[in-house]
This record gives structure tokens, C-alpha cells and sequence, in this order.
């Protein structure tokens, strides 16, 4: 009976606390959009605000003034046709280091003989080295005969770098006094030495690459050098 | 209970009055209803309103809409984007003497302190005029808005106009061209695209030009440079795409501040470039050749002319700077710039034929692009006889725009099709003009040889720029000076096209009145000032469109080469 008398009451609650429901979204709704507008104009603004100063930057950065300082100071002036370059090897022969030669550089040859796996590697330069006649001065002996496998990774770096180093060297002459007793005949299964004593400081070293193998040291160091040798 | 009952009979008049009372009773509740109605639909609409208010309307502190930024005028950008034009907002101070209020002296005083331009007393006339309105400065700096404003007199008016600003100053002035006063185009692009600038609809987008910046500031500096070493009156410029006619750069000497428009004098406001006309001189001589080639005249490079020191045909004589004095080779004509030779390869190719040539290359017309300022150029007209013919033919008695040339050169060279010229970015918006064929494309071929022997041994070897295969023409063609043509007032030209292998762009440089200086052994002709300052210009500007030197390469110098008599040393 209460209940049933209430009910109006009920209802009309019910309605009221709906449409406050529907209000209040529909408020927060107006207020989310409001937001949104808020944050539109301020977009706006900011685009307006860039564009000034892009246009003050524009005006005080022109081509006319860059080109006034240009010829009051930097004196710049296009580039010459010879100052173009074709590509990276271009580029890279432009650094290039200049043609001095090294009279202690290491005699390498372009067909090596496969060397025996018991025999290290710079034994076959030092056979060389020892018979070429351009290796004039006497390679001081070097107490340690395995000097490039232990120092090999340090030795490649040098090379790699181009930084004159004389660990290859010194492996030869470490070798050299070993090798000597044999009979001069002996290399000439190595046939033509392509790259004599004379090379280049910054020729390719293929016998460092040798020892990399040998040593089974990571070969990477070997191809970095071999692409800048191109 | 109130009800009357029937033992209560009332007299007949009271029941007429009773029924009198009930009628009027239904009559006022009829009202009532009404009234009542119709203050419960205005309750309902307002009700319905406020809800459809707090449902979907706005709310109080909501300004206007403003989704994307619109300038009030679009912006000119160029090719790159880079902005050449746009608009802003700038203060403007204003006097209005009506609204003064505080000590006119005073304020005048401060105000002759403030903006110097104008002294106490002419300051102090204007308030007294009882004029409504003065703009006394637009665009005024910050700090002179403050203090104004720190004078705190109604009379001053302080307000943010739209104004135009171009941020690279004078460059590309007369492409660009100004605004006026109340902000309409009145030159150049400004004007021959004010609608498309102005209208709500497009102006939102800007407006993108053919012009290069970079390239357009290489090439006025290296005029400019020219102009004053040579001390000339005035020169102009063009580098054009010739495969779709964009003009990468175009400029007019002297100048002008478009900022300041009003500054300018009328010469520096003139546009050389388009609506100057010039005679051009042996820069047309290419032209001839091309079109005897076309026609079959000439056959080969080694065709032969006789070249004498002077050449009579009826009134006239036709002289030669280089005189050959023998037999001589197209190759050699050209290379030399031998009137002479030119002249007799015109009269071959005769009045009509040339004319229908020039007409097909727009010579005829007021040139083809988008800017109002285009002069007419001249022609013999009526009066094209066998004479008119052979000047013609070397580029005399006929005066053309710079720019027409720069479009005939790119007619010839590439490939031998007509483009018009376009002062608009050429995209899927904008396509490349109606064009039409001129020459055959062996001539456009064969010519690249000729003219690259002009620069590699002939008159135009200052032009040469180490590895970009500059191709080109020189042209010196006398001034008339109080109707007689003079040889100290000259027009020089130099047109050029590169890399010559594969032509892809045309310069044009030209130098109004040029003096001869030390440095030139006395010499005002084209190939000792607008030849060098043409190798300069294009050696900056081929890199930046992507043109590589390159030493090994070149045009097809075995077509030319062998017709050449070399001198014995």
C-alpha cells in the first residue's frame, strides 16, 4: 500500500534523475567540445605564431644577405668540374696517402703456394724477403718467432689503418734466419713476385690476410682493408 | 453536495440567470484553456529550446571557428616552397585629430620625437586640420606602437592591418611584382593572379611558382656583378627549362624593393625581362641556320658561303667584326658570327618562310607567359623585303623580349617543339602548355654541335665553364641613338644552353649599354661581358639543377669540327 502510494513519487524521481543524467553528459559533452575547440584555436595560433617566424627568420636569413656576407667574408665560389666526384672510390682515392716507399715494407707475392698447415705463414714471405735483393739492410732478429699470431689482431689493425708497422716485418726477419740454410732454388715455385719490396705503404697485404686465416682469426678486418684497396 | 437539488426550484429569472452565469462560466474557462494553452506552448518552446541549448549548443565563452589558418592574401611560394610573398599583420599608427583630447602641442612634440619624418609643426597642423583621419606610419615597429600607446591619447589610432611582406627583398622583384595600397596586385604575379590570390576559396593555398630562388639569386648577383663592373644601364635575365618552358629565373635590372614599391623609380619598376623589347643582334643567327636546315638549304656544317671583307647587296653593306675575307663554312659563320654569311643563308630562306618561322616561334606576338607585362615587339611589318630579310637574319630590325629568345633557344634546342613560356610550377595541376612543332628534331640536333663550338672556339669562349658543356650565341647588337644606330651604345647578349649534349636548360643574360673597360682590352661586345658572367653564372647554377660537370663528355663535335679552318700557328 506505501509502496503503491509512493510510486509517483518514485517515478517522478526516476525521470528527474534521468534527465539529470542526460544533462550532465550532454554538459560534459559540451565542455569535451568546448576542449577541443579550445585546443583547435590554439593549433591555429601556434600555426600563425610559426608562420611569423618563419617569415622573420626568411626575411632576416635572405639569399641576398647570405650572399652580401658571402662576398664581404666567407668568399665562398662554386665548385670547380674537378671538384665533383664520381662516386665513394673517387672519394676514397682522394685520401689516399702520398707514394712514399718503404724500403722495409714486406715482399709479398701474388701466387703463394698453398702453404703446409705446419709451416706458419711468414715463413713464405721471409723466404722471399730473404732472396729479394731489395731487402737490403739486415732485419734485426726478434727474440719471439711466433710474434705475428700472437700480435695478429693488433698487427691487422695497423695494417688496416695504414699506420706504418713493422710486426709483418719483424715476423719476416724473425722467420729469415731460419729459412736461410736453404737452398735459394727452393722459392722458385712461387713464381713472379708482383708486389716487390717497393710497394706502397698502403698496398694490400695479403700476407696479414694470411695470417688472419692461419691464426683463425676473424677475417673481417681482411675485407674491410680489401674494399678500401679497391 | 453543492449540487442544487430539486426540491430547491428557483424562480425562472433566477434560472435565467443561472444559465446566464454557466454560459459565461464555459466562456471564461474556454479562455482560461487557451491562455493556458498558449502559455504552455511558449513554456514548452522555451523549455525545448533550453534543452536543445544545453544538449547542442555552445557555450558562452566560445569564440568563432577558426579550423585553418586563411590568410587574408595567399602566399607566393616558389618552386621549392620557399615563401617569395605572404601576408601579415603589422601595426599601423593613425592621428585622428577629432578625438584629441590632451595639449595638441604636446602631442605634437612627442609625436616629432617619436617619428622624425615629419617636424613639431607639420605634426601640429595635421591635429588642427579637424581632418578625421591620418595614417602616419604602417608598418611600425614594436617599440614604436608601445611608446605611442604609452602617450595614452585617443586620437592616436593603433591598429594590426594585413600587409605584404616578400622575405627575400628584391629578389624576383618584377616576377613577383606589388601590391598597392589596399592590397591588390598592381605588377607582376601579384597582379596576373590577383583573383586566385584574393578569392576565399584558393588563396588558402599558395601559390607555387616556376621560380628557383637559389637560382634566381645566383643569377642576379652575377648580372648585378656584371652590371657594375661594366658600368650598363640596366640588364635582365632568364634561365629556362626547355622542355617544359618553366622560367627557373627571370630578373630585370635595376631593381626594386617590392616591399617599398613606391620607392622604385619607373626604370627600376620596368621589366626588362618581358616588356622591354631589344634588337638582340647575332643571337638570332642560330635561328637562321636552324631554319635553313629545315628548309634543306643547308645540308651540312661544311656547306660553303663566300664570306668577302664587305658584303653589298643593293643599298646596303653588311660588315663583320671577325672578316673572314674568304670561302667560309656554316661552321665558320657561326662560330665567327659572320653577318655577311648569315645574310645570304636569310636571303635563301627569304621574307616569307622566316616569317612564318618567327611567327611559329611566338617572335610575332607579345611573348607567351602568364605576366601583364608584356611588350610588343617590333618587326619590319609591311615592309619585309629582301633587306629586312637579311638583317633580320643576324637579329637586326627586329626587337623581341629576352624572354622571347629564351623561348626561341629552347625551340630549338629541344627537339625542336614550342612551349610557352609558364611563370607557374609545371605538376599535375598545372601541365605544360599547348605546344607545337618547329623544327625538325635533326636540326634541334645539329645545332647543338654549332653552338657548342661558338663557346668552345669562336666568340663566346669566355662563357665556358670547365665540365658543363655551355652551348651559346653571343649578341651585339647597336643601340639607336636619336634615330641612327650608334656603335658606342650597344645591346650585348649571350644566349646559352646546357650541357649541350642533352640540352636541358636556357640562359639569357643581357647588358644594356655596356662600357668597355682595361680588363676587356676596350672591347664592349658580348663576348667580353655577358659571355664570362654567363660561365659564372651557369657554373653556380647547373649544380643546383642537378647538372653534373663532367669533362668527358660533350656534344657531337665531329658534326662541326672538320669544317672548321684552323689557323696555322
Amino acid at each position: 500500500m506505501s509502496v503503491r502510494s509512493f510510486r509517483p513519487v518514485v517515478s517522478v524521481a526516476t525521470v528527474a534523475v534521468a534527465a539529470l543524467g542526460c544533462y550532465l553528459v550532454s554538459l560534459r559533452v559540451a565542455a569535451e567540445r568546448a576542449g577541443l575547440e579550445e585546443v583547435e584555436n590554439r593549433i591555429v595560433l601556434a600555426q600563425r605564431d610559426i608562420r611569423t617566424l618563419q617569415t622573420e627568420i626568411g626575411t632576416r636569413g635572405r639569399l641576398e644577405q647570405l650572399e652580401r656576407w658571402n662576398v664581404k667574408v666567407l668568399a665562398l665560389s662554386a665548385p670547380k668540374a674537378d671538384q665533383f666526384v664520381d662516386g665513394g672510390y673517387q672519394l676514397a682515392r682522394l685520401a689516399r696517402p702520398s707514394d712514399e716507399i718503404d724500403m722495409t715494407a714486406p715482399v709479398v707475392l701474388a701466387a703463394a703456394p698453398k702453404p703446409a698447415p705446419a709451416r706458419p705463414i711468414s715463413d713464405d714471405d721471409a723466404d722471399v724477403a730473404a732472396n729479394s735483393s731489395v731487402q737490403s739492410q739486415p732485419a734485426p732478429a726478434s727474440p719471439q718467432h711466433a710474434a705475428p699470431r700472437n700480435g695478429s689482431a693488433a698487427s691487422m689493425m695497423h695494417v688496416a689503418s695504414y699506420s706504418p708497422s713493422n710486426s709483418p716485418t719483424a715476423a719476416a726477419a724473425a722467420a729469415a734466419p731460419k729459412i736461410s740454410p736453404k737452398p735459394a732454388g727452393q722459392p722458385a715455385a712461387t713464381t713472379k713476385p708482383v708486389k716487390i719490396a717497393t710497394a706502397a705503404r698502403q698496398a694490400p697485404l695479403p700476407s696479414a690476410k694470411h695470417d688472419a686465416k692461419a691464426s683463425g682469426q676473424p677475417v673481417k678486418s681482411g675485407t674491410t682493408r680489401d674494399k678500401a684497396n679497391h | 453536495m453543492n449540487a442544487p437539488t430539486p426540491a430547491l426550484v428557483a424562480r425562472p429569472e433566477r434560472l435565467r440567470l443561472v444559465g446566464q452565469r454557466r454560459q459565461i462560466l464555459a466562456v471564461l474557462h474556454q479562455r482560461l484553456m487557451f491562455g493556458l494553452i498558449v502559455y504552455g506552448v511558449i513554456i514548452a518552446l522555451i523549455v525545448c529550446r533550453l534543452l536543445w541549448l544545453a544538449a547542442f549548443g555552445d557555450h558562452a565563452g566560445r569564440r568563432g571557428m577558426v579550423s585553418a589558418l586563411i590568410p587574408p592574401r595567399g602566399d607566393i611560394v616558389d618552386r621549392d616552397g620557399q615563401p617569395l610573398a605572404s601576408s601579415i599583420d603589422v601595426w599601423s599608427i593613425a592621428l585622428q585629430p577629432t578625438k584629441v583630447i590632451g595639449d595638441k602641442l604636446e602631442l605634437a612634440r612627442n609625436l616629432a620625437k617619436l617619428m622624425p619624418e615629419k617636424d613639431e609643426a607639420s605634426y601640429f597642423a595635421m591635429i588642427r586640420s579637424g581632418k578625421p583621419f591620418f595614417y602616419l606610419r604602417r608598418r611600425a615597429s614594436p617599440q614604436l606602437v608601445e611608446a605611442i600607446n604609452a602617450l595614452g591619447e585617443p586620437g592616436m589610432a593603433l591598429e594590426r592591418t594585413p600587409d605584404r611582406l616578400y622575405p627575400q627583398t628584391s629578389l624576383a622583384a618584377h616576377v613577383l611584382g606589388f601590391t598597392d595600397i589596399d592590397g591588390h596586385g598592381a605588377a607582376g604575379v601579384e597582379r596576373a593572379f590577383d583573383k586566385r590570390l584574393s578569392d576565399p576559396a584558393t588563396r588558402g593555398e599558395p601559390l607555387t611558382l616556376s621560380i628557383s630562388s637559389k637560382v634566381q639569386q645566383a643569377l642576379e648577383h652575377e648580372l648585378n656583378t656584371a652590371m657594375t663592373e661594366f658600368s650598363a644601364i640596366g640588364a635582365a635575365g632568364v634561365v629556362m627549362d626547355i622542355h617544359t618552358g618553366e622560367v627557373l629565373a627571370m630578373t630585370s635590372l635595376p631593381t626594386l624593393n617590392p616591399n617599398v614599391a613606391g620607392q622604385g623609380s619607373p626604370e627600376a619598376r620596368f621589366n626588362r625581362a618581358t616588356l622591354g623589347v631589344y634588337e638582340l643582334g647575332s643571337t638570332f643567327k642560330p635561328f637562321t641556320v636552324g631554319m635553313a636546315m629545315d628548309l634543306g638549304i643547308v645540308k651540312s656544317m661544311g656547306q660553303m658561303y663566300n664570306c668577302p671583307k664587305e658584303f653589298h647587296y643593293g643599298k646596303v653593306i653588311v660588315h663583320d667584326t671577325h672578316p673572314y675575307g674568304r670561302a667560309c663554312s656554316v661552321a665558320e659563320i657561326m662560330m665567327e658570327s659572320s653577318n655577311i654569311g648569315t645574310a645570304q643563308i636569310a636571303l635563301q630562306v627569304g621574307a616569307a618562310r622566316q616569317r612564318e618561322f618567327l611567327t611559329k616561334m611566338g617572335f610575332m606576338a607579345p611573348v607567351a607567359i602568364e605576366l601583364r607585362e608584356r611588350g610588343r615587339t617590333l618587326t619590319p611589318g609591311n615592309d619585309w623585303g629582301e633587306i629586312a630579310t637579311m638583317t633580320v637574319g643576324y637579329g637586326h630590325g627586329i626587337a623581341v623580349t629576352p624572354l622571347h629568345l629564351a623561348t626561341g633557344y629552347a625551340t630549338l634546342f629541344n627537339g625542336g617543339v614550342y612551349h610557352p613560356a609558364t611563370i607557374l610550377k609545371v605538376d599535375k595541376i598545372h601541365p605544360v602548355g599547348p605546344a607545337h612543332r618547329v623544327f625538325t628534331e635533326e636540326t634541334s640536333y645539329k645545332s647543338r654541335a654549332l653552338l657548342r663550338l661558338v663557346v668552345m672556339k669562336g666568340t663566346g669562349k669566355n662563357a665556358d665553364a670547365p665540365g658543363y658543356r655551355i652551348g651559346g650565341k653571343t649578341g651585339t647588337a647597336e643601340k639607336i641613338v636619336g634615330g641612327h644606330y650608334t656603335s658606342a651604345s650597344v645591346v650585348t647578349t649571350f644566349a646559352g644552353v646546357f650541357p649541350m649534349e642533352e640540352p636541358r636548360y636556357v640562359i639569357i643574360a643581357m647588358l644594356d649599354d655596356p662600357k668597355p673597360t682595361p680588363k676587356t682590352y676596350g672591347f664592349h661586345t658580348a663576348g667580353w661581358n655577358v659571355a664570362p658572367l654567363v660561365g659564372r653564372a651557369v657554373s653556380r647554377i647547373a649544380p643546383m639543377l642537378g647538372v653534373r660537370p663532367d669533362m668527358h663528355r660533350d656534344a657531337n663535335m665531329s658534326e662541326v669540327l672538320p669544317f672548321v679552318h684552323e689557323k696555322e700557328k
